[in-house]
């Protein structure tokens, strides 16, 4: 089955051919997309897809960068094609009889984890340098802040072990041998 | 004007599609854009082509509450009723733009749907 659902994949990505229906007969089945566009620029496409799911289509900003749900089944392989295709973030491919408070949920946290309010929220009004730079300073700060810390631990023991033991060799408590000058 | 999808065909084939004004789509696209104060739902096949579209000003609301969301609710549901009955099986959904109809909007397309 899954060899099957391959080649049918390959084949979608071909834009001369229009993407067939799938031919078992299923119920209503839903995917949502979802885009951060501002009001003032209309569509910004984002990121286009880079990895299985997701392209960005939606955001224009790299830091915007689309999550795959990790959905891969046979069933859903025509799924993706228009999500890979267009410009869109984040998506979200709804199972059968899922409430609705789930699915809703679940697309909330697939948005706010790609970072699509914020970046709406930064577009709507004219930014200057000044705080753009402020902005990229503050980000850059979280993103180190949250990598930092794990790494910094062990390499500094190492070094502190090392540099202690230098030290004491090279420490100079003793007076020079020799006459001192004065 | 037709959306111009570059064909290959030959010239007999260009009429036809003016005539399939009920034709069944089994697979189909509904873009939602959540604007502050409008969200307009447009129902398309898989390559853009326009089936129909409803938005919260033609369902009769005004001013400031065509950016609430139950007004997003009211346009998601009109804009599904042309095409229940054509036999939709797959739905995708595309939202755009930071409003307060988009869970709104997504919610009803939901009911409608399941239940």
């Amino acid at each position: 089955m899954a060899a099957s659902s391959i080649p049918s994949l390959f084949s979608f990505f071909t834009p001369s051919k229009p993407p067939s229906a799938p031919t078992k007969a299923q119920p209503c089945h839903l995917t949502i997309s979802s885009s951060a566009t501002t009001t003032k620029n209309g569509w910004t496409p984002l990121v286009s897809s880079s990895n299985e799911i997701q392209p960005n289509t939606l955001s224009l900003s790299s830091s915007c960068s689309s999550d795959v749900m990790s959905v891969v089944c046979p069933s859903f392989v025509h799924a993706n094609t228009l999500f890979f295709r267009s410009a869109y973030n984040v998506q979200v491919i709804v199972d059968e009889n899922e409430p609705e408070e789930k699915l809703l949920g679940r697309f909330r946290r697939e948005v706010m984890r790609a970072g699509v309010i914020q970046e709406c929220k930064r577009r709507r009004f004219f930014e200057n340098k000044q705080d753009e730079k402020k902005r990229k300073t503050r980000e850059a700060a979280k993103r180190n802040r949250r990598r930092r810390p794990q790494a910094r631990n062990f390499t500094q023991d190492r070094q502190e072990t090392t540099k202690n033991k230098k030290e004491e060799e090279e420490d100079n408590w003793d007076l020079p041998e020799g006459n001192i000058p004065y | 004007m037709a959306k111009a999808i570059p064909r290959i065909g030959s010239r007999r084939n260009g009429r036809i599609g003016s005539r399939k004004s009920a034709r069944r789509i089994p697979k189909g696209v509904i873009h939602v854009q959540a604007s502050f104060n409008n969200t307009i739902v447009t129902v398309t096949d898989v390559r853009g082509r326009v089936v129909s579209w409803s938005s919260v000003g033609t369902c009769g609301f005004k001013g400031t509450r065509r950016g609430t969301p139950f007004a997003a609710q009211t346009a998601a549901a009109n804009a599904i009723r042309t095409v229940v009955d054509q036999g939709m099986q797959r739905v995708e959904v595309m939202i755009k733009s930071l409003g307060l109809g988009r869970d709104a909007a997504l919610r009803a397309i939901h009911e409608v749907v399941y239940y």
